[in-house]
């Protein structure tokens, strides 16, 4: 596949290149800053975009913005957005428009060659990638719900379809059957009152709904202090 | 009638005093007069602050007496005498205040004998007196009052002649600030050092050593490659792990010296995130932070961790489900209000993590206010000076 990067970091953006040229994918252009990106983007048209978070002239959060950018220029277009430290109010920014081909997540997972790969895959086929340590901290903040009934197996289930894992994924990382996952699955969509749904985007997009229930609250209270304060 | 006589006991003892301190201040004036005298010898030299102290001490005492009676205390302001004798004797004979106090030390001397002596006759003409008026028909008594008003004129004379002119008074005042922020810059400096020994610390015993373990593993898996590839490939997932683990401890020290969002969103984007992940239904109020100039990122990161804390806090303990944050850009300063509908009766003395959000604002030399009745609501306001 052909890949736009745009990472400031030579040293990272050498390695990045060396990995997916490895794994035979193309790296067609490399930005090395936030104005640069959706030139390159509109350019080339890559299969897929893979950004880091911070970069030059501001070195704050210029790739999430041109993220942003690019999909709203470019409907449709898998981004992968890499960075040192994950956010959720980042992650909740990404996944406003839409969680299909989308990833977010943590630099430090790009070690795991296989499984970034498979992460890139995925953002790449319409699916979704999130961090692990998003993840986490949407169901640690779901604490006195739903979430508190399953049991640790269906919280492992919750957790990895969160992630944006297929039923196949997720039956391998848990060593299970996939009839077993289903199973798993459906319990929890009834223990949180979701309607079922496919395993895909859709999917994802259900459950962090749900987990993300407080932040949305939060956002109607916030634009609430801001139009208060425009008075 | 034995109140009376009572109340005008003791305003004779402050009469007394009077009496007693005007003939100190005789030797006073004479000891003064003699050190100025004898300036012209090198000995004057080391006489003279020592008699400008002692002249010091009597007036104090005199403020002390007169704000004992009044009820309002008389303040002072002097130069420091210190330093070698002559930069001593300098600064005693230039400072005005050494005037003023002999000023009030001749006039005393006058008056506050004066009205020792008026007291004698006061005595002897209400005792008579109000002895009939007050002891035998019960009124009210007229003359042995009189002796409180005496001493009140003493006091009021005295004040008048004590008090420091607005001058040295307000250089005074500057003083204590400037002795006040040593105090808080040098809690500043010690506190910035903890801080950087901790830093030290958390990456020498973290970061460091799972970068030197995997180092060593990488070196290990080099000598396994050819003899035991399946040891070598253990290794090697060894030391990927290591140095994942480094890469979470080293983004937790980074969170912990100045949280990437704050720089990525400023102040109230930062607040904004906190807000949504504190589990807590949290309204963000800004007055007026996020236009403009940001803060120097010291108060940014106080308030930051200022606001942490309270949500946690809020989260964990108030019981509330909603709280509200405000943020507000004064001329001169930040205003920070965190306010939760829990149960309150927070200690507001109590807890390592206020104590700590207390220290972080004293070392910028702001203010942490804490109400909590039982019952709630919680409200904690701080407010850190800067220039914007």
């Amino acid at each position: 596949m052909r890949v736009v990067i745009a990472e400031d970091n030579a040293l990272l953006r050498e390695g990045m290149v060396l990995l997916l040229n490895s794994a035979g994918h193309e790296v067609v252009a490399v930005a090395s800053s936030g104005p640069e990106v959706l030139p390159a983007l509109l350019e080339h048209r890559p299969d897929v975009a893979v950004l880091d978070v911070r970069m030059p002239p501001g070195f704050r959060d210029e790739g999430l913005r041109a993220a942003l950018a690019a999909r709203r220029e470019m409907p449709g277009l898998p981004v992968l957005v890499l960075s040192q430290y994950v956010e959720e109010t980042y992650a909740a920014e990404l996944l406003a428009d839409g969680a299909s081909g989308l990833g977010y997540l943590l630099k430090d997972r790009v070690g795991r060659v296989e499984e970034f790969l498979d992460a890139l895959e995925r953002v790449v086929g319409g699916g979704t990638a999130l961090d692990p340590e998003v993840v986490k901290e949407l169901m640690t903040r779901r604490r006195d719900d739903p979430v508190d009934s399953l049991t640790p197996r269906e919280r492992e289930v919750l957790h990895l379809m969160a992630e944006g894992r297929d039923n196949a994924t997720i039956a391998r990382t848990l060593v299970v059957s996939e009839r077993a996952v289903s199973k798993h699955i459906g319990n929890v969509f009834a223990k949180l009152g979701l309607p079922p749904s496919d395993s895909g985007h859709r999917r994802v997009l259900a459950v962090l709904a749900y987990l993300n229930k407080g932040a949305t609250l939060n956002k109607g209270a916030t634009s609430e202090g801001e139009s208060a304060d425009r008075r | 009638m034995r109140e009376t006589v009572r109340r005008a006991g003791w305003a004779s003892v402050e009469l007394l005093r009077a009496a007693g301190l005007a003939l100190a201040s005789y030797l006073s004036i004479g000891v003064v007069i003699f050190a100025a005298v004898a300036m012209a010898t090198v000995v004057g030299a080391g006489v003279l602050p020592e008699s400008v102290l002692l002249l010091r001490r009597t007036a104090g005492y005199k403020r002390r007496l007169v704000g004992a009676w009044t009820g309002e205390s008389v303040p002072e302001a002097y130069r420091p005498l210190a330093g070698e004798a002559f930069a001593r004797a300098r600064a005693a004979v230039g400072d005005p205040a050494t005037y003023r106090d002999l000023r009030w030390m001749v006039a005393h001397a006058g008056y506050g004998w004066l009205l020792a002596c008026c007291a004698i006759p006061v005595w002897m003409i209400g005792l008579l007196v109000d002895g009939v008026w007050c002891g035998l028909l019960g009124k009210r008594a007229v003359v042995l009052p009189l002796i409180e008003r005496l001493v009140d004129l003493d006091a009021a004379w005295s004040r008048a002649l004590l008090l420091p002119s607005p001058e040295a008074l307000r250089s005074a005042r500057l003083a204590e600030r400037v002795e006040e922020l040593s105090e808080t810059r040098a809690g500043a400096v010690a506190a910035h050092g903890a801080e950087l020994r901790r830093i030290e610390r958390d990456l020498h015993d973290g970061a460091q050593a799972r970068l030197v373990a995997l180092s060593m593993r990488v070196g290990l898996a080099r000598r396994a490659y050819e003899k035991d590839p399946d040891a070598a490939h253990k290794l090697l997932e060894d030391a990927q792990d290591q140095a994942e683990e480094a890469l979470t401890e080293l983004r937790h020290v980074v969170r912990g010296i100045h949280p990437p969002i704050l720089t990525d969103r400023g102040l109230v984007g930062a607040v904004r995130a906190l807000a949504a992940g504190s589990g807590l239904e949290v309204s963000v109020r800004d007055d007026g932070v996020e236009d403009g100039p940001r803060a120097p990122a010291a108060v940014e990161a106080a308030a930051y961790f200022v606001i942490a804390e309270a949500l946690t806090n809020a989260a964990k303990h108030s019981g509330a489900r909603r709280a509200s944050v405000g943020l507000v850009r004064m001329p001169d300063r930040l205003r920070v209000a965190v306010r939760d509908e829990g149960r309150g009766g927070a200690d507001p003395s109590g807890g390592s993590g206020l104590l700590g959000m207390r220290r972080r604002v004293a070392a910028l030399d702001g203010t942490v206010e804490m109400t909590s009745p039982v019952g709630g609501p919680t409200l904690i306001e701080v407010e850190l000076p800067c220039v914007w």
